[in-house]
């Protein structure tokens, strides 16, 4: 009976210490989640530092979760064990769930609150980002940065196939000639030791589905074409453009041999297999540190039949109803997408500024002309486009695209049959979502 | 030694024996033993009911609702998500992507095991080496196990390409293939679960009292009829445990698939619980994952039932 007491008084002080952990009242905490990847948490670390320089009162709390699945899940169960933080990361696809669930604010509230900014702050940031940030036009979050496709050659494999290496593909007739001549097998041996571009196709069920839809979209774009029609009652990816867009793909993928390249696209090219791939800003510090003795540089994707067009990333921040301290949250994404801060973060980050003026930031004219291969990215953010926003179902719809691709390529089913296929099925899913919600 | 008891002396039904309540040998039962039982059966109760039966009675809930997780409420939709599953040709050829795996990996496992179940009870050198080699692959993670495999797949580089090319034959692009990359799978498989199966046979084996074989010498057996006539009827309880619980554990599959294929090429490794998975955690709708996962409870049920009924006859005094 003793030994129960002792054991009840234990852990009653061990509850006790776990739970109650007050620091001074008058400052204010702000749990941020975000995904970052561990070399840009210096950069992150350095970003809070400043804010909570000029902002003694609040007290950010920066906490890394898991990007994707992860923290779906993870944002689920703090909500509805009313645990959720203050601030979080988020994807556009999700944002759907989170405001059926009530879970966070509109950002109207704060922007036209007292601490508000003004419209022409808010028109200065990449319309592409804001169309993301939203949903059914209403602004539910704020962009933290921008990211974009562009493509990623190695020089010196230009000039050693003939091919001007400050000259890279134009055009898709130009891309598919040049990655045919960028490929051979040197020993005849029926394997390719160079392949000329990498496709990034996966099995439509795996985890790297969305990522494969993700950089198929500018192809789309660049033939003319869209997912979904604007009224969002039918999808229109299986239309001309569709097919030219996926036989694109098809016609490279066969050319290439693409079937037996099973490296790491990164991989391959830091170990001189590869010629080209699509790829976007996150990796430029890596590559700058390890593609060394390399005569290697980003370009614009390639002008489709169409026009120009690449796809914007980015990551959004929303406050969540759950917070205690709403105004302070704000206040951290209000300072976020100063220009100012902007430019450090781009610099520090690599990762793209979400809004124009930061390009009259003295430091960050600077810093754009000794690097160009940022630059390219800035550049391409004029030309950005967004997914046309898909409110009920996106993620089924992104799941038969990427059938649609996986049968034309891996299988090698006629491009217009596979497209027409998961196109019919992506509007069983629409219609079904569209009727339950109506 | 009759037969019953020689079955009774098999390791296996001890194991079954565990999980039957018996009486207390000691008679009667103090009141101390009462308190202490609660007390050390009390965190068991609780993992169950939070874990395992909780999970179970609210999946079954959730099956006959629409739930994204997010909200506070299921919608009740009454049989939809199933008539919808069933109308659906996804759900078909997963389900007959589960059924090739299971029956390409089951037989497959069950008798590699058994060879080498047999070859290592006899005495030789290196045993317990061998034994320990054979059993590596169970406890390895399945992650890390995938990536090698994925390297011995590999159409370029790969082991197995470089192997068979001895044969002449030409090289198979093993896991960007629809139907390589399932026998791709079911190799896999099989090489990281036979190793548990390997030890039940061993401690099946182990049973089997060696007076039966020294009869069966006199009588002028050989050793073909030794196999068939005394190891194989006499390992028929172990048999039927192990072929129930790959049969189960083979239905399950999800993490081997997950790491090595992610259920492509073009669906072809698209299983029953990957199935699960996506509809649960990609596109959130908890209410058709839930009828999924009970029509593959449903399938087990079944098929242990129908095994029961048919081994029940053939192995007397067990089970």
């Amino acid at each position: 009976m003793k030994k129960l007491i002792i054991l009840i008084i234990v852990s009653i002080i061990f509850i006790n210490s776990c739970g109650g952990d007050e620091k001074n009242d008058d400052k204010k905490t702000v749990i941020f989640w975000h995904s970052f990847v561990s070399s840009t948490v210096p950069a992150l670390n350095a970003l809070i530092e400043d804010f909570e320089k000029t902002h003694p009162d609040i007290n950010i709390e920066a906490q890394y979760i898991p990007s994707g699945d992860a923290l779906v899940q993870k944002l689920i169960t703090s909500i509805q064990s009313e645990t959720a933080p203050d601030i979080s990361w988020l994807h556009a696809h999700f944002m759907e769930d989170l405001v059926q669930a009530d879970a966070i604010y509109k950002m109207e509230k704060f922007i036209k609150g007292p601490n508000g900014i003004s419209e022409a702050d808010l028109n200065d940031i990449y319309p592409a980002l804001l169309q993301y940030a939203s949903w059914r036009g209403t602004l539910y979050s704020m962009p933290m940065e921008a990211t974009n496709l562009a493509l990623l050659y190695n020089k010196d494999m230009f000039r050693a196939a003939g091919l001007d290496p400050e000259r890279p593909p134009q055009n898709w007739d130009e891309l598919v000639e040049y990655s045919k001549k960028l490929t051979f097998d040197k020993d005849g041996d029926g394997k390719n030791e160079q392949t000329g571009l990498f496709l990034p196709v996966y099995p439509a069920a795996g985890p790297l589905s969305g990522w494969m839809v993700w950089q198929f979209h500018p192809y789309l774009w660049q033939a003319g074409g869209y997912k979904i029609n604007l009224a969002q009652t039918e999808v229109i990816y299986n239309d001309e453009a569709g097919i030219k867009a996926l036989r694109l793909w098809k016609k490279i993928y066969h050319d290439l041999d693409l079937n037996v390249f099973t490296s790491d696209y990164d991989v391959a090219f830091a170990s001189r297999n590869l010629a080209m791939a699509m790829d976007g800003p996150w990796n430029l510090p890596r590559y700058e540190e390890i593609l060394t003795g390399m005569d290697w540089a980003f370009a614009p994707l390639p002008s489709g039949p169409e026009k120009k067009a690449t796809i914007v990333g980015g990551e959004y921040l929303a406050i969540f109803k759950q917070s205690e301290h709403p105004e302070a949250a704000w206040a951290f994404i209000k300072w976020i997408i100063q220009p100012e801060t902007q430019a450090k973060w781009a610099m520090t980050s690599g990762y793209l500024p979400i809004r124009r003026a930061v390009k009259e930031v003295p430091e960050f004219k600077q810093y754009l002309e000794d690097n160009p291969n940022f630059k390219v990215f800035i550049d391409q953010m004029e030309f950005g486009q967004a997914e046309r926003p898909i409110d009920y179902g996106g993620m089924e719809i992104m799941r038969h695209i990427a059938d649609a691709i996986e049968k034309s390529t891996v299988g090698n089913q006629d491009v217009q049959e596979a497209l027409n296929e998961s196109a019919k099925l992506s509007n069983k899913v629409l219609n079904e979502a569209n009727q339950k919600h109506k | 030694m009759t037969k019953t008891e020689a079955l009774n002396s098999n390791s296996v039904q001890k194991l079954v024996s565990l999980f039957r309540f018996s009486r207390s040998s000691r008679g009667g039962m103090h009141k101390k033993d009462g308190i202490n039982a609660v007390f050390f059966l009390t965190p068991t109760v609780i993992i169950f009911l939070t874990f395992i039966l909780f999970p179970v009675v609210f999946s079954f809930y959730l099956s006959f609702h629409e739930w994204n997780m997010f909200s506070n409420e299921a919608t009740f939709v009454g049989f939809d998500n199933y008539t919808k599953m069933f109308q659906s040709e996804e759900f078909w050829s997963v389900l007959k992507n589960t059924g090739i795996f299971t029956f390409g990996t089951v037989p497959l496992n069950m008798a590699l095991s058994l060879v080498v179940a047999i070859a290592l009870n006899k005495k030789i050198k290196g045993k317990k080496f061998l034994r320990t080699a054979f059993f590596a692959p169970v406890i390895i993670s399945p992650v890390a196990a995938a990536v090698i495999w994925r390297w011995i797949y590999d159409p370029n580089y790969g082991l197995l390409n470089y192997g068979i090319s001895f044969l002449g034959v030409g090289s198979v692009n093993w896991l960007n293939d629809p139907t390589a990359a399932m026998f791709a799978l079911i190799i896999m498989s099989v090489w990281k679960t036979f190793g548990i199966n390997m030890v039940l046979f061993s401690a099946g084996l182990q049973g089997i009292p060696e007076t039966y074989y020294e009869a069966a010498k006199i009588d002028g057996a050989g050793k073909w009829a030794q196999f068939w006539k005394i190891t194989l009827p006499l390992l028929a309880p172990t048999t039927f445990f192990i072929m129930i619980m790959s049969m189960i554990s083979s239905f399950q599959v999800f993490d081997l698939v997950y790491v090595l294929t992610s259920g492509g090429p073009l669906g072809s490794t698209k299983v029953l619980v990957f199935f699960v998975y996506e509809y649960a955690f990609k596109f959130f709708e908890m209410g058709y994952a839930s009828a999924a996962a009970y029509v593959l409870f449903v399938i087990l049920i079944v098929l242990t039932m129908i095994q029961v009924r048919y081994m029940k006859n053939r192995i007397q005094g067990s089970f």
